[in-house]
């Protein structure tokens, strides 16, 4: 049986990622991301639905070359997409059971 | 190997300064960005964009291509580099972005000295992959074992493979949809004596065909007759684990929630509810006996549905 893991810590994500500390710092200062403990920078932790969203934030950042509040902006309009086409899958079955019978 | 016309891929004049190239860049990123354009082929094409950016935004590495450029290159006509060329602006791979580094052959050979493959830099980790998870309802209430396979890609001999791996990992009780799960080290395998990369599973929970799923809570519906919904009645209901009973009350209104306790979704500390609402169904035909039976109680009722509009 493998590991299975919800969080992530600071220092996998500067490892892994090849992220610098401060990157990631920009990124919760922002909003983008929160980190579920650590009171201190070293100790943050991060659950892996953040890290999704971080991940993508630190992309549109070197990528399309936009600043931390656009970039924040952005992610922050495609969370509410996300939500809403969960939102309107939901109600597409609802209608569909409504109108079946 | 082809010829890559880096102003073609980006729309701008050869001469363009490189404010334009700039700006033509950031246009075609926002446009294909595989995080804000989730169609099929638009990863590729940005791919494409970021390589023609990569060269023209430097100064010296534009020099060199141009260079090239007038040597013969032609978009998509056969290309080999001159004899004894060597790229000095070379490329060493900027840090950060996703593709950094996923360049065409014809970039590698101009800029990463010959048209060998690529050395990944020594211990680099293994690449995270992330693969969608659908999870049954009836799944999610206890812990649950999964198969999963996925393709994961694995190099060998400078060469990208992609090979299938398959694992069995244990789906905690109480997963939402949406929700991300991380299986250490079953990710792209690293080079050398670094780490595998991670998977993570994306959840995703299967439309039931009876329930539907509101946070913890579960909605059913209860489909009545007219006349149950009139003289109350009692009604078996399926939940996930098996079924039970429930009155339903005289009088009874289409749309009404009735909360049956702890049968709904596994949460952290428990189980959510489960909602029952009643939906009054007509009979598809009537015989003449029950059309009468429907004419006397339409004689009888003074009720009126409509009296909200005032008519």
């Amino acid at each position: 049986m493998t590991e299975l893991v919800l969080s992530i810590s600071l220092h996998e994500l500067c490892q892994y990622d090849e992220l610098s500390e401060q990157i990631i710092v920009e990124v919760v200062d922002h909003g983008i991301a929160q980190p579920v403990a650590g009171r201190n920078v070293v100790d943050w932790v991060f659950d892996t639905t953040s890290v999704h969203w971080l991940r993508k934030a630190v992309r549109l950042h070197s990528d399309l070359e936009i600043d931390w509040v656009a970039v924040a902006m952005v992610i922050d309009l495609l969370r509410r997409n996300e939500a809403l086409e969960q939102r309107n899958r939901h109600f597409e079955q609802q209608l569909k059971r409504f109108l079946d019978c | 190997m082809d010829f890559k016309d880096y102003y073609q891929v980006l729309g701008v004049q050869p001469d363009a300064d490189a404010k334009a190239i700039k700006t033509a860049y950031r246009k075609l990123a926002r446009k294909y960005h595989p995080d804000m354009n989730p169609d099929e082929g638009a990863e590729d094409k940005f791919k494409e964009v970021a390589e023609a950016y990569e060269v023209l935004k430097d100064a010296g590495r534009r020099a060199e291509y141009d260079e090239l450029r007038q040597h013969g290159g032609r978009s998509g006509s056969s290309f080999e580099p001159p004899p004894g060329w060597q790229g000095n602006a070379g490329f060493s791979g900027a840090g950060g972005g996703n593709f950094d580094g996923d360049f065409s052959d014809f970039f590698n050979s101009m800029f990463r000295g010959g048209g060998e493959p690529r050395q990944q830099r020594s211990g680099r980790r293994g690449q995270d992959a992330e693969i969608e998870m659908p999870v049954f309802l009836e799944e999610s209430v206890s812990e649950t074992s999964k198969l999963v396979e996925y393709l994961i890609p694995v190099i060998e001999n400078g060469q990208v493979k992609e090979v299938k791996k398959s694992l069995k990992v244990k789906i905690p009780a109480g997963v939402q949809d949406g929700e991300r799960i991380r299986l250490k080290g079953q990710g792209g395998s690293g080079q050398g004596e670094a780490a595998n990369g991670d998977l993570y599973l994306h959840i995703r929970l299967v439309p039931h065909p009876l329930f539907d799923v509101e946070g913890h809570n579960l909605v059913v519906n209860v489909p009545l007759a007219p006349w149950e919904a009139a003289l109350g009645t009692k009604v078996i209901v399926p939940t996930l684990s098996g079924k039970i009973h429930l009155t339903i009350a005289p009088n009874s209104q289409a749309g009404q929630r009735l909360r049956i306790k702890g049968k709904g979704l596994a949460t952290k500390t428990g189980r959510g509810d489960l909602f029952a609402v009643l939906k009054v169904v007509m009979p598809p035909s009537a015989n003449s006996k029950v059309t009468a039976l429907w004419q006397s109680l339409s004689d009888e009722s003074e009720f009126d549905p409509r009296a909200e509009w005032g008519n």
